[in-house]
Parts: structure tokens; sequence; C-alpha cells
């Protein structure tokens, strides 16, 4: 509508450039350094693209038995976590999107609200239930509290997409004699498969990311790899080729969904935080 | 009689009912791992129960917990650094948010490459990107220190330890993080907003700055409102940046009320204590949440 001046689009070009370094430069920052020798990483003036490479923080940290048991907990806590909210929270966003019950309906709200309680409200009490229970330091006192939240989002999330679901067919299997489980089943959950990759994306991330819970729930043999990151810390010195080196194997899942599958992530970005 | 009631309960299962047996479970999960220990947690603040203490009793003490907290100076101050940590954010981030949305609103192909890549920020683990700034703001090594030196600007102890310099050093932080998301949202407000008043606009010969003022912020009002009650909300739940760039220092400077909880809980084990000032962040974010529903509420109709 409005025609931009050379000098605009110039002025312009320069704020975008200097925006997107912004925001690149830590993540190349921590890319970098794990490929670097421990006494170029922190030489003055940084070496931003020319230094000698090595992939030696690789193939320590692969043969390190302790890097190899926090990626396994990871994967262990993440896909149970996932699996878990997904078979809880799809069926109840159905559910809340097509029942005409007022009471249910609102209930979504719940889940809403549930969402934005603060990790540290629920963890002192779930610390000590877990202590009694004798679960501290194992993997379901991480996983079913990861779940409550991720599967809250789930039902939130799904309600959203089923909405847009259109309801035509399910009305005619139902004149047909289906049930509304078989509705559900055989027509709503086939259409709404982006819906459920998209939710199974939010839940991968954020157990994967968690770091408060399993700060406070695992012990040794079940730390996850944002505790291994810290642990290279606490050793006599501080490793940073282990620490660099994890890192960027704690940011796999946020760079393949970002940068691949951010068709399904912007969605549920939009949809879970604006729409109702 | 018999057949009565099966039909009924047929009725039940496959009717309308199926509806109420396809949200039981998450409901029963989610009453059970995350209802029951917030209704645990307002039992234990009326205790004094230390994990420290070698016979573990717990005494009944009545509100005296929260009592406690209001009179008690580190809590006052955490206090003061949340609200302070709030507002520098959110104010912050919002306006960047809008300002980078309308930066990359077009659909060409530099946008959409760039608007990838913001998704970033906001989907690494925050522990990681605390670490990470944390090496970035170092004193020795740390590139910022370094060509802020150049620049002719001194940091003295480095950001993170010079007082009056760690709050908004944590802030940018999470600036960093998190004003790709209101970008996406202000991006989806802006896709929204109908062509008509615009094409009003031009035609009686309103400048581009008077039909942003006048048009797309109004219009914006929905948007803004739900933007600011989530990252006011996210905000003030802020604990792993924290935790992994200054844990609350130097002093109790970055010390924001979420930190605060974990450190009397989980550091000095007062559990009695801790879970009454975790319902006082609960009971606060809660009143914004609900604030958050209502709105959300009344822009679907």
């Amino acid at each position: 509508m409005y025609k931009k001046s050379k000098l605009e689009k110039i002025i312009l070009g320069i704020v975008t450039f200097l925006v997107f370094a912004f925001f690149m430069i830590p993540i190349y920052w921590l890319v970098i350094t794990s490929f670097k020798y421990g006494r170029d990483a922190f030489t003055l003036p940084p070496q931003w693209i020319f230094f000698p490479a090595t992939l030696h923080n690789y193939t320590d940290a692969l043969q390190n038995s302790k890097s190899l048991m926090y990626i396994k907990n990871s994967l262990i806590v993440t896909s149970l976590t996932t699996v878990l909210s997904l078979a809880l929270g799809v069926p109840a966003g159905y559910a809340i999107a097509r029942t005409k019950w007022k009471l249910l309906n609102s209930s979504s709200f719940f889940f809403l609200i549930l969402l934005m309680v603060p990790p540290t409200a629920t963890l002192i009490p779930y610390y000590l239930i877990m202590r009694d229970l004798h679960l501290l330091g194992s993997y379901w006192a991480l996983i079913l509290l990861n779940t409550a939240f991720d599967a809250s989002f789930v039902v939130w999330m799904m309600r959203s997409y089923f909405k847009d679901v259109p309801i035509e067919m399910e009305e005619a299997a139902l004149v047909d004699g289906a049930s509304h489980f078989t509705a559900f089943f055989r027509i709503a959950l086939p259409l709404s498969v982006p819906g459920i990759i998209s939710s199974a994306l939010y839940c991968i991330i954020y157990s994967w990311n968690d770091f408060i819970f399993a700060l406070m729930l695992t012990s040794p043999k079940t730390k996850t790899i944002p505790l291994g990151i810290l642990s290279s810390f606490s050793a006599v010195d501080v490793s940073w080729g282990q620490m660099t080196t994890l890192s960027v194997l704690a940011i796999i899942p946020a760079v393949i969904i970002s940068l691949f599958l951010n068709r399904y992530f912007v969605q549920g970005l939009t949809m879970g935080a604006t729409k109702g | 009689m018999i057949n009565q009631y099966t039909a009924k309960y047929r009725r039940f299962m496959m009717g309308e009912g199926a509806y109420f047996w396809l949200l039981l479970p998450v409901f029963i999960f989610v009453a059970a791992i995350a209802i029951y220990p917030l209704l645990f947690s307002l039992g234990i603040s009326l205790f004094e129960y230390r994990l420290t203490d070698p016979d573990q009793v717990k005494t009944f003490i009545g509100l005296a917990n929260y009592v406690k907290a209001f009179n008690d100076p580190v809590i006052l101050e955490s206090f003061q650094s949340t609200f302070l940590f709030v507002i520098g954010t959110v104010v912050i981030e919002i306006s960047f948010g809008l300002g980078l949305a309308l930066l990359l609103t077009a659909e060409n192909i530099v946008s959409q490459f760039i608007r990838s890549f913001l998704l970033l920020p906001m989907a690494l683990p925050p522990l990681v990107i605390g670490l990470v700034w944390k090496a970035l703001y170092n004193v020795d090594w740390g590139i910022i220190p370094f060509y802020a030196k150049m620049l002719g600007l001194n940091l003295g102890h480095g950001p993170l330890a010079q007082p009056g310099w760690a709050l908004p050093a944590v802030i940018l932080v999470d600036i960093w993080e998190w004003t790709p998301l209101l970008m996406f949202i202000f991006l989806a407000g802006i896709k929204s907003l109908p062509i008509e008043p615009y094409e009003a606009a031009v035609v009686d010969g309103a400048s581009r700055w008077k039909s942003f003022i006048y048009l797309t912020l109004p219009l914006l009002k929905p948007t803004f409102l739900v933007a600011i009650l989530l990252r006011t909300m996210q905000s003030f739940k802020v604990f792993d940046i924290i935790y992994a760039t200054t844990a609350g220092g130097p002093g109790l400077e970055t010390t924001v009320l979420n930190f605060q909880i974990y450190k009397v809980g989980m550091i000095f084990f007062d559990m009695g204590y801790a879970s009454a000032l975790a319902n006082i962040l609960l009971f606060i974010v809660v009143i914004l949440a609900v604030i958050y529903v209502l709105v959300l509420e009344r822009q679907q109709l």
C-alpha cells in the first residue's frame, strides 16, 4: 500500500541483520566452542570463523559412560512423558471440543490455569510426597510430574485443534449408529494428526528442557542432560569441552523442531497462546 | 426394568456420556499429581517443619509462616527484585516483539528464513541459555566485557557480579529468550487485522505513522492484553536462567521470589515456610491466570 524509499529499505535491512545477529550469536558461540580445543576456547579476541577445529570434545563425551547415561535418562523421561501426555490429553481435548455439557466445556480453563502454576508451588509438596512413597530419584517421580503439566497443555491445544475439525463427518457416523468412541477413534483422530504432531513436539521440548523438576527429583543415576551439563561445572576444574558438547546435544531437538518442523511449532505457539 | 437401566447405561456410555469418559483419566491424573500436592502444601504451610531437624517434628503454628513472610526483609527484597524483573522483561519484550513483528511481517524468503531461526531461543533449554550467557558475560574471557572494553565501557567485575548491573544483565537474557515469542503472537495479531480501515486511511491521505498509531495499535489491543498477561505470568516463574547465571547474587539483587522459595525449601529445607511462600506466589499467578481466562473467553464471543 505504501511504497518504501531506497534509504528506508537499506536501514530496515541493516536493522534486520542486527536483530538476526543478536539472536544467533550466543547459539553460534556455543556450537563453535564445542569444536574448539580447550586452549583456543577462551582466547581474546575471540576466533569467530577460523580456528583449529576438533571433534575430540564429542568423542570424549560419547566415550564417557556418564554422558551416555544422561542422554539415556533424558530419552527415557522425554519419550514416556510424551506418550503419556498424548494418551491422556488428546481424548480429553476432543471431549471438551465436542461436548454440549457446559461444565465439561469450561473445564478447559481449569487446565489452562494449571499450566500457569509456578513449578515451585507443586514441587515442594510433591517432593515430600515422593519421599514418603520412596519414589524420589526414580524415573517415575519425574515423568509423572512432567506429564501432569504437559497433558494439561495437550488438552488445551487439542481442544482448539478439534474445534477447527469439521464435525459433519462425525455426525454422519453417529446417525449411522456409530458410538461417540468410534467417531473419535475412527474419524476425528485420523483428521487431527497435524495437531497431535504439534502437541507431541511441545511435550518433547518441555520435558527435554526441564531443569527444575529434574534438579530436585533425580538421583545420580537418573540425572538428565541439563543436570549433566551442570555437573561438568561442579568437578574440580570446569570442563568447558564437556559442558558445550552436552549443551549442543541438549539443543538438538530444539534445532530440529525450529528449523525443520517449524510449521507445527508455530501452529502451537499461536494456538496455545492467543486463541481461546 | 433391567432393560430400562441397561438402555440408560448404554446411552451414558455411548452418548454424550462418552465425552465424560474420555475426559475422566486426565482429570484423575492431574488431580492426583498436581492438585493434591497443592492442597497438601496449604496444609504444610501452617506448620513449622524442617527436614534438617533430626526428629522432623511438625508443629502447628497457624498463619505464622505467612505473617513472617511479610516481615522478612529478605522476602521483601525478593518481592522488589521480582517486581523489577517482571516489569523490565514484560515492557521491553512487548515493545521489541511488536517491533520485530512489524519488521518481519512480509511473506518473502528472507523474513521466513529469519523467523524460523527466531524460534530457536524459546525452544532451547533455559539452563543452557543461562550458562551460555554466563560464559559470554565472563569478566576474564567473555566476549561481552571484551567488546565493551573496546567501546570504552568498563564492566568492572563483569555484569553478573557488579551490583546494579546484574539485574539488567539477567533481564537481557530473558529478553533474548522470550522476545521472539511475542513477535509470533503479534504476527498472528497483525495477520488477522481487517484491511478495510487501512484502505480508507490511504484514501483519506493518512501517513503510515498515523495509520499505525490510530489503526494498528487500537486494533491490536486484544493481542496486547493477552501478550502482557501471558508474559507476566511466565516472568513471575523465572528460575533456570537465574540459577545458571547469578544464583540470586550479587547480594540479593537477582533473588526473585521463585528462586528464594527454592532456596528456603531445597537448600535450607524449611518446608513449612517454603510452602507458605510458594502459596503466596501461587496466589498472585492464579489471580493473573483467572484474568487471562476471562480475557480469552470474552475475545471468543
